[in-house]
């Protein structure tokens, strides 16, 4: 009698969980129920998601998140609780299809095969893949690291892109950003490599900055997207409207200059051919 | 029903990748690399734990001091920090051609192999420590009364029968081992959880990826209990030992 009453509460909680994924509910509808707008971040990728010294959550991608959270609060016109999550490589879209984010805001590269998972927001911000070296090193480039070994981040598109490129490179592949540094400061690696302006980031926060430099034409383009659910175009909608919004009334250049200014951690000048691609993103209203 | 529906998610789930092109040859290379690591470093732990746990009865004091002082030290860091000393602090030491030499033939491999032996030596010492104390005393003194040496008595007498009594925990610790040796993706070793992880940022399908190496991990773990069930029954001693399986008589 009593395992008949087990079965039948097996049954009934399995039954539930398959009928709360047929009303599968959009993105807005959701956050309007639960009144929380819940972003997937970064922790250490400065300055796009990181922990300052203060100890406070910040970030250009934070910024523009709470742009869009300024748009969401005016759409679904009640106040909204704005939430923020860790993310990594590998956990974001995990986070992202079981409902636990709604929005990765990080440093996620746009690609054609993760599109196939996610769909992703206007590009908010261009950078490429370089190198990392120590002041003294005799590599300059992409032409120079045959034979070497070379530190990369796992996850990042530029792995991907030396693999593919078929580079005489030795790859070591490290899990998160900080390890790949400290075996670039041991000698571990002879370089390491992602994009751009998260080597500029490395620099800047190093002990003695003097000691490193950046090197090499980009050899990846790294397009940042944010990352949705698939296939919830009223929300994907509300998400682009808002970095429309915010390219065209000069709240991204401000947040920009904040960021990535002269006076910030990381000056990293906004080219004219990125300007005018970001401009160009925002159609007509 | 699909499966995504079941879960309650929005996913479209694509159990192919699996087995299509480079991503099944990389899980495959995950699989042998962890299997490698785990053989290598359960040889060596094995290897300093039974070596550690004899000395901590031996009767001599020094030697179970130095015993001692081997499992304190190595068990009570974790076992991350220590990988990260064996791979970024450990080689720093070296002269600096050593260290090119070693950069250049896979630090990252066996900084992991040293870094799972020693811990996990220490940690099967105290396995074989037990094994060897739940023996009673009198058979060290009467094997030592027939005219066997100390360091016989324990080769001949001691450890085999103690290597019998401890398969069950000295199991335990081995698939300790085979599921730590995941750790060394920290620092760059690219086994098979590293291989997952590789797949889901290239697929994009990370339930997939990581479910495979979750049952990879899950089979692997359940053949090598296998194994040593039947190197336990194989190994028994009647009368000493534990019966497994169906009784006799």
């Amino acid at each position: 009698m009593r395992r008949a009453v087990y079965v039948a509460v097996g049954a009934l909680v399995v039954l539930g969980l398959a009928t709360s994924g047929w009303a599968a509910e959009s993105t807005l509808e959701k956050i309007s129920r639960t009144g929380v707008f819940t972003v997937g971040t970064r922790t250490a990728s400065p300055p796009f998601g990181f922990i300052n010294k203060q100890n406070e959550w910040v970030g250009f991608s934070i910024d523009l998140a709470k742009q869009i959270h300024k748009n969401l609060e005016k759409k679904l016109n009640k106040s909204i609780k704005f939430e923020l999550k860790e993310s990594t490589p590998a956990t974001r879209i995990p986070l992202l299809s079981s409902g636990t984010v709604d929005l990765i805001a990080g440093t996620m590269t746009d690609t054609r095969a993760r599109r196939d998972s996610v769909d992703f927001s206007l590009t908010f911000f261009v950078t490429g893949a370089q190198f990392l070296v120590k002041a003294d090193s005799p590599i300059r480039g992409i032409q120079d690291i045959t034979g070497k070994r070379v530190g990369t981040q796992q996850g990042s598109t530029n792995e991907r892109a030396l693999r593919e490129k078929g580079v005489q490179a030795q790859l070591v592949v490290f899990p998160d950003q900080a390890a790949a540094f400290t075996a670039l400061v041991q000698g571990r690696v002879d370089t390491y490599t992602n994009d751009g302006i998260q080597l500029w980031g490395l620099k800047y926060k190093a002990p003695n900055p003097n000691e490193w430099k950046v090197v090499g034409d980009f050899y990846t383009y790294e397009p940042y997207g944010m990352a949705m659910r698939k296939n919830d175009s009223d929300f994907r909608a509300v998400v682009n409207n808002a970095l429309m919004e915010t390219i065209e009334d000069g709240e991204y250049s401000k947040i920009y200059e904040k960021w990535f200014g002269p006076k910030s951690d990381t000056p990293y000048p906004l080219t004219d051919s990125a300007k005018s691609f970001l401009l160009m993103q925002v159609v007509p209203k | 029903m699909p499966l995504s529906a079941f879960l309650g998610i929005q996913y479209d789930f694509q159990w192919s990748i699996l087995w299509t092109g480079e991503y099944g040859h990389w899980l495959l290379q995950g699989i042998w690399t962890t299997i490698r690591l785990s053989a290598l470093s359960w040889l060596f732990a094995s290897f300093l734990g039974i070596l550690a746990g004899a000395l901590r009865t031996v009767p001599f004091r020094p030697l179970r001091a130095l015993a001692v002082s081997y499992v304190e030290f190595f068990r009570n860091v974790p076992l991350l920090v220590w990988l990260f000393f064996w791979y970024f602090g450990a080689p720093q030491v070296l002269p600096r051609a050593a260290q090119d030499w070693l950069n250049h033939h896979g630090p990252e491999f066996w900084s992991a192999v040293v870094g799972l032996s020693v811990y996990h030596g220490a940690r099967m010492s105290e396995v074989i420590r037990a094994g060897i104390q739940s023996i009673p005393k009198t058979l060290l003194e009467a094997s030592v009364a027939t005219g066997l040496s100390v360091g016989q008595a324990y080769r001949l007498i001691i450890l085999p029968i103690a290597l019998r009594l401890i398969i069950p925990p000295a199991t335990n610790e081995s698939l300790n081992l085979l599921k730590n040796s995941s750790l060394a993706l920290t620092i760059g070793v690219a086994e098979l959880t590293f291989m997952s992880r590789q797949v889901e940022t290239y697929t994009a399908k990370a339930f997939e990826a990581l479910t495979a190496g979750t049952l990879t991990y899950l089979v692997m773990c359940l053949g090598i209990a296998a194994i040593m069930t039947q190197v336990e029954r194989r190994f028994r001693i009647p009368g000493l030992i534990a019966r497994v399986g169906r009784a006799e008589h």
